[in-house]
């Protein structure tokens, strides 16, 4: 079956397209999920609302795009929204701790490991991921998708409808940021070793 | 010296951390949950209209909305506005003695 075949019976409503869809799309929506919002389980609960938009809107899609692009577009979406409500729900139990009797202790996220790291990469990507985590949304998105997604910069283009031009320049600044995020990172880690008295 | 050069050694080496990295693969029977929650979730317009209503952006607009209707009642109503009529208690006695003209139709009812 080619993808107008699947898209077609997609938008006629066939059950077992919409089961084809998710068989062949859901490591790739929950991989790029869990790299923007680094937690295993808000990933699996976006990946779930990403194939039900996609099921809902189906009709909609008029076939401009490639089928792949339209589902990276709605993780992509749902991913950030995720993420902005998070960071709602932060800054309002900031301000309930101020009101509050000050005993509320801030739960602090667990150390996020992706599981596809190689072993001997474990220690240095949980850096590295956390660096990410603190990049701007869009330079965050490009990232994502170029290394745990393996998106070509004029796939990444695409799928962020913006230039080829606009996404190698969001690399670029991607890596100077986590360059600068990194360094602060090692200093706090390394100890200069004591020097002998004598 | 030694530091710093310890340092881009080692963001070097993490930057290049996640070549090589497989695709996170999706936890089992996701297919189940997705149909479940398909069953379990639907919206009705009052979820719908609550949900574009509890909008932030929708939500400011309203209450601007609000303010403004009441501000301009309020600066409306400052306005000195115009006199009440003092209404006429005492029939003048022009109007007492007035001769008003008979219509046609009076003239032609006197007859009997």
């Amino acid at each position: 079956m080619d993808q107008q075949e699947l898209i077609g019976q997609l938008q006629q409503g066939s059950e077992s397209a919409f089961v084809r869809l998710v068989d062949e799309w859901q490591d790739m929506v929950y991989n790029t999920a869990l790299g923007i919002v680094q937690n295993a389980e808000d990933a699996d609960d976006i990946a779930q609302e990403v194939f039900i938009q996609v099921f809902k809107s189906i009709r909609s899609f008029k076939g401009d795009a490639k089928l792949s692009t339209w589902i990276y577009r709605i993780t992509i979406t749902k991913s950030l929204d995720h993420e902005k409500r998070k960071k709602r729900k932060k800054r309002f139990a900031f301000v309930q701790s101020l009101f509050g009797d000050g005993n509320e202790e801030e739960a602090q996220p667990a150390e996020f490991n992706h599981p596809g790291v190689q072993m001997e990469n474990k220690e240095k990507a949980t850096g590295l991921l956390q660096a990410i985590d603190r990049l701007p949304e869009k330079q965050k998105v490009a990232f994502v998708l170029h290394k745990l997604e393996g998106q070509s910069h004029r796939e990444i283009a695409e799928i962020m409808k913006t230039s080829l031009v606009s996404v190698e320049s969001l690399i670029a600044r991607a890596k100077t940021n986590l360059r600068k995020l990194l360094t602060e990172y090692y200093k706090d880690k390394i100890i200069e070793p004591e020097k002998d008295p004598l | 010296m030694k530091k710093q050069e310890q340092i881009n050694k080692l963001i070097e080496e993490t930057l290049e951390s996640l070549e090589g990295v497989a695709r996170a693969e999706a936890k089992p029977f996701l297919m189940t949950r997705i149909r479940a929650r398909m069953f379990r979730h639907t919206e009705s317009a009052w979820d719908r209209a609550g949900w574009f209503i509890g909008r932030p952006a929708v939500l400011l607009t309203g209450l601007c909305l609000i303010l403004f209707i009441n501000a301009v009642v309020v600066v409306f109503n400052r306005q000195p506005g115009k006199a009440a009529p003092i209404e006429q208690l005492s029939q003048s006695p022009n109007d007492e003695f007035s001769y008003t003209v008979a219509t046609i139709y009076d003239i032609e009812n006197t007859q009997p």
